[in-house]
């Protein structure tokens, strides 16, 4: 993740190279310290300095790991055949590198030729069976192909062993979310508050999962972390309020009937509501009719 | 106080500065041979698998109120249960260190090529500075000392008579040989330069017992009093929205 600053610093950079005004090799080392994914940029810049003998013969070592960058980017950009050019120089220089090799399957799987990548992963991995980077993209070339079980199967033995990988387990939620596995989702989403609690995304991920499993007891327990998703965005985020009406609204629904006595007293879905409204009011004044009927048809305001 | 020894300048420009080049030298070469020799770290997905799960355990334990009680519940029984927990060592399985050594060759392999690339040199050197250069004096330092250091300065010299400032040759070798760390953190790098009691440390040191770390997680995890902290969260987020909505 960049912070402000190098973000900014980032674009300052991004516009000086765009415009001519050099440092494109300062810019790719940026790009690629920060993580960021500007592949477009990176294709073009990159290609003019490697194909530029004397700016190229500068870089020295990094010449190489240049070719790496581009060869990502242009993959990313869907242009294979300077890929290629870029991953066959690099396997000139290292032949027999797994770093390599990664970038080759990665270009089969541009190509969209998945059974040749498969093969040339089952190769790497035989040497090195615990590389991180290939047992993931075998979980991403699952995924790729729409095979979304197969893509949690890989994603949990990857879990097995490397379990304390919150990325990891973020994906598998995710993808047991597409497939209808909310048990297992949650499970996950349980994993990743165990992680970070203070992370208010994982709260509000936590109790939409329970809200969809159902049940009284799911319901209860929704609504408490759409309670702690309020607090620790300080009622700032929207979708947890709706998810409080929601839960009031099913719930209530549920216990219609028996024990009256027990009835919800509190006013957390009144102040919800309210909260919603006031939102809306604020930032889209347009749709606040709309939503005030929908609070009245669950009759959550008068 | 005895009469000032005059050294030859010939002992200053055929034994100081040879001797002090030569172990440069020396230290630079087994780098570069550690370095050639040094075998590339494989992991085994045992101990990556531990390392892991101890970490897993440790954030159920600090942030174990915030999920459900059953599902803490759940995880507890998975990690601590006697019959196949992860956590549980059985009894006796609790490999030694020492044995495991043993019982992986490329670990001894590896010490042994730490120790080639240590020993070997030095023993060499040892007998070069002993075979050509024992027991004269070969330096003098400007400043006076205490008698105590003269084993240290004067290693090879049976001499109880001469001024502790001056150096033996010997000892200039041991000097040398522990004090160029500074110099190799220059030429080789930061992070590259290895002095040989730091070495020796690590010699001693050597494995710790993963089992141990496992078992003092079972304990914690096993007495952790769980406790919903969000159940308490509806409370306070009333209150929250209260304060917005005012």
């Amino acid at each position: 993740m960049a912070t402000a600053v190098e973000e900014a610093q980032l674009n300052q950079l991004e516009i000086q190279v765009d415009n001519g005004g050099g440092g494109a090799w300062e810019y790719l080392c940026l790009v690629r310290k920060l993580k960021a994914r500007r592949s477009d940029k990176v294709l073009k810049h990159g290609l003019f300095i490697l194909n530029n003998p004397r700016a190229r013969s500068k870089l020295g070592e990094e010449e190489f790991t240049l070719y790496e960058q581009v060869a990502f980017a242009a993959m990313d950009c869907r242009r294979n055949d300077i890929a290629k050019d870029c991953i066959g120089a690099l396997f000139k220089k290292f032949p027999g590198s797994i770093r390599v090799g990664r970038l080759e399957g990665m270009l089969y799987e541009a190509k969209g030729a998945w059974s040749e990548a498969e093969k040339v992963y089952t190769r790497l991995l035989a040497d090195s069976p615990l590389d991180q980077v290939i047992l993931k993209r075998k979980v991403a070339m699952a995924k790729a192909q729409g095979n979304s079980a197969a893509a949690a199967e890989y994603l949990n033995k990857y879990l097995e062993t490397f379990m304390a990988d919150h990325d990891a387990w973020r994906e598998l939620a995710e993808l047991y979310i597409s497939i209808q596995m909310y048990k297992q989702a949650a499970f996950c989403y349980e994993e990743l508050i165990l992680c970070q609690p203070a992370c208010p995304l994982y709260h509000l991920a936590y109790a939409d999962v329970l809200y969809t499993m159902g049940g009284l007891e799911n319901l209860q327990a929704a609504k408490k972390y759409y309670s702690s998703t309020i607090n620790l965005t300080g009622g700032k985020n929207t979708r947890a309020l709706y998810g409080i009406c929601l839960c009031s609204v099913a719930i209530n629904q549920l216990t219609k009937g028996r024990n009256k006595d027990e009835k919800d007293i509190s006013d957390l879905q009144s102040l919800a509501a309210e909260g919603l409204l006031r939102d809306y009011k604020e930032r889209a004044p347009k749709k606040l009719s709309l939503v005030t009927t929908t609070l009245r048809n669950i009759k959550m305001v008068s | 106080m005895a009469e000032d020894l005059v050294l030859d300048t010939a002992i200053r420009n055929w034994v100081l500065v040879p001797l002090s080049v030569v172990m440069v030298l020396i230290g630079v070469l087994r780098y570069f041979v550690s370095k050639l020799m040094r075998s590339p770290q494989t992991l085994d997905a045992k101990i990556v698998r531990e390392g892991q799960l101890i970490i897993r355990a440790r954030n159920l334990r600090a942030a174990g109120g915030f999920i459900p009680v059953k599902s803490f519940r759940a995880r507890r029984f998975y990690y601590t249960n006697e019959e196949n927990g992860l956590l549980h060592v059985p009894k006796g399985q609790a490999q030694n260190p020492q044995a495991q050594m043993f019982s992986d060759p490329n670990m001894a392999m590896d010490m042994m090529k730490k120790n080639l690339s240590m020993i070997v040199p030095q023993s060499l050197t040892f007998a070069w500075v002993n075979f050509f250069f024992s027991g004269f004096v070969a330096a003098k330092l400007p400043f006076p000392l205490t008698p105590t250091f003269r084993s240290m300065l004067q290693n090879g010299i049976d001499l109880s008579t001469v001024d502790v400032s001056y150096v033996s040759s010997r000892s200039w070798y041991f000097l040398n040989l522990f004090g160029l760390r500074g110099l190799f953190t220059l030429i080789l790098g930061e992070e590259n330069a290895m002095d040989d009691t730091q070495r020796m440390m690590q010699m001693g040191g050597f494995g710790a017992d993963p089992s141990k770390n496992l078992s003092a997680e079972k304990d914690g995890l096993d007495i952790f009093q769980h406790e919903w902290t969000i159940s308490k969260m509806e409370k306070r987020a009333e209150d929250v929205l209260r304060k917005l909505v005012k």
